[in-house]
């Protein structure tokens, strides 16, 4: 299929036509963090109805920034994304209640979030981990940062970003998950993985230490 | 004679170049593993990694946001003349690179008792040291990023097959998955004590990729685990492919009956560079 470049905000219908496999390019505005304690914090403003410093909606990416104030100004220095399994218990809270259409990072989400998303309407990006030339290039400006008391990778940001990507949907809108089928394909393959270890094993050994 | 001004320099260039450049064998394994995918999206995936790879050793950037936990390996000639306070040099080496280093590293080292960040604490920058034959010393810099680091596992077997070896390995991959930024080097270390075990798993992803291990019966190990490991089909990214590892490094030392076997992951940028540091103050890099 063709690239899509989705220019944010996107709607439910554009993203439920996006399949696990495709290839993305993001455009537009999104939150992002790299942090546990942000994460809590959002859960925590949700169970309180307290606001966020920065908007959470459309977009949240698990990517953590390195950046600059410079007269109060912040730039970001580069980007990398992060393993978004640790923020799994958080995810479908959050996707749920602030209605996200994209949510992102690198290693997948787990089964809860499959289904909040499938639910919701919203896919998961894998971002390329050791990208961080190619990814940090698409960062166009920061938006604005919230919890300055975390360290710079820690917080919550809203970042606008141009063609960032190629991203990989690794989980889409209709209940499928890559990292899933990849999990269960490798499992199923595991009694012929083993054969074949053996076999060539076999062959190989003194038949002393078979 | 090595001096400590020397070290400490050693000490901020290897970390800093660690950072900004993919090794060469790296390099060149996953252009070869281009070749070998055979999905236009996995091979795309590691067209990406070359292409980052490339450009942040160009642009003079980092490959990856997370610059681990700083880890050093100080291998000492028995011939090598030096003087003065050789892991302090390291330390305070490592110090001045993060008040200096351009862009800033991220806060990636914890204390774990209180989960606050910064770049060093106790124990940590990591320096191990071992005597080694020769007029030099050779520094190895390792920033080890827990993302492919948190997936390692040690268990201890009594008196284990190859094919129970074999087996662990793979039920360790198979809890990593997709998560690990794979295609990674695997690192087995078999017996000996519990650190041992883990020092040698550690050490032998060092080990350039492609080189033959001298054990003719790991040399075969290392084969065949590369094979199984590839036919899990995580693939470039954990998102499928053929390419899971880019080699399966296994060293083994002799033990008890019950045998401790570890298992660790370097994700694909595979950081390390190393240096030689002769007795007239000669420095060559290595990698």
């Amino acid at each position: 299929m063709a690239e899509p470049h989705l220019s944010l905000p996107v709607s439910r219908d554009q993203i439920r036509e996006l399949r696990v496999g495709d290839t993305v390019f993001l455009s537009g505005e999104v939150t992002a963090t790299g942090g546990l304690p942000a994460h809590k914090r959002m859960i925590a403003c949700l169970d309180n109805q307290q606001a966020l410093p920065v908007p959470v909606k459309d977009a949240l990416l698990h990517l953590p920034t390195m950046m600059d104030e410079r007269d109060g100004r912040f730039e970001v220095r580069y980007v990398n994304p992060t393993t978004s399994t640790r923020f799994a218990s958080f995810m479908p809270r959050l996707i749920k209640e602030f209605d996200l259409r994209i949510v992102g990072g690198k290693g997948g989400l787990d089964a809860p979030c499959v289904e909040a998303m499938r639910d919701t309407g919203c896919v998961y990006v894998s971002l390329l981990g050791g990208g961080s030339p190619i990814l940090s290039d698409a960062i166009e400006a920061v938006v604005q940062v919230g919890w300055l008391d975390l360290p710079s990778h820690f917080r919550l940001m809203r970042l606008s970003i141009r063609e960032l990507g190629p991203l990989t949907v690794g989980i889409d809108a209709h209940g499928n998950s890559l990292f899933e089928q990849l999990s269960s394909r490798a499992r199923e393959r595991l009694p012929e993985i083993r054969r074949r270890l053996d076999e060539r094993r076999e062959s190989s050994l003194h038949p002393e230490l078979k | 004679m090595i001096d400590e001004a020397l070290i400490n320099r050693v000490t901020r260039e290897l970390y800093s170049a660690a950072l900004r450049k993919v090794p060469d064998d790296t390099k060149r394994a996953l252009a070869r593993a281009i070749e070998h995918e055979t999905s236009d999206a996995s091979k795309s995936i590691l067209r990406l990694m070359l292409q980052s790879a490339l450009a942040a050793e160009s642009s003079d950037r980092f490959v990856c946001s997370d610059s681990g936990i700083p880890v050093y390996l100080l291998e000492i000639g028995g011939a090598a003349r030096w003087q003065g306070d050789i892991k302090g040099a390291i330390t305070r080496g490592f110090a001045q690179l993060v008040e200096t280093i351009q862009p800033p590293l991220l806060k990636h080292v914890s204390n774990p008792l209180t989960n606050e960040r910064g770049y060093a604490g106790k124990d940590i920058p990591s320096i191990s040291v071992e005597l080694v034959d020769g007029d030099h010393i050779d520094i190895t810099c390792v920033p080890k990023a827990l993302g492919s680091g948190r997936w390692t596992q040690i268990e201890t077997f009594i008196a284990p097959s190859l094919a129970d070896i074999e087996s662990f390995v793979l039920d360790v991959v198979l809890k990593a998955g997709s998560q690990h930024c794979p295609p990674v080097i695997v690192g087995v270390g078999i017996g000996g004590t519990f650190d041992h075990a883990a020092k040698l798993a550690t050490r032998a992803t060092y080990r350039p990729i492609g080189s033959i291990n001298p054990e003719p019966t790991l040399a075969l190990m290392e084969e065949r685990l590369t094979e199984a490991v590839n036919a899990t089909g995580f693939g470039p990214m954990g998102t499928g492919g053929v390419t899971t590892a880019l080699g399966v490094h296994v060293d083994y030392a002799f033990g008890h009956g019950y045998t401790p076997v570890a298992v660790c992951f370097n994700c694909w940028i595979n950081r390390r560079a190393k240096a030689r540091i002769f007795n007239d103050g000669r420095v060559e890099r290595i990698e």
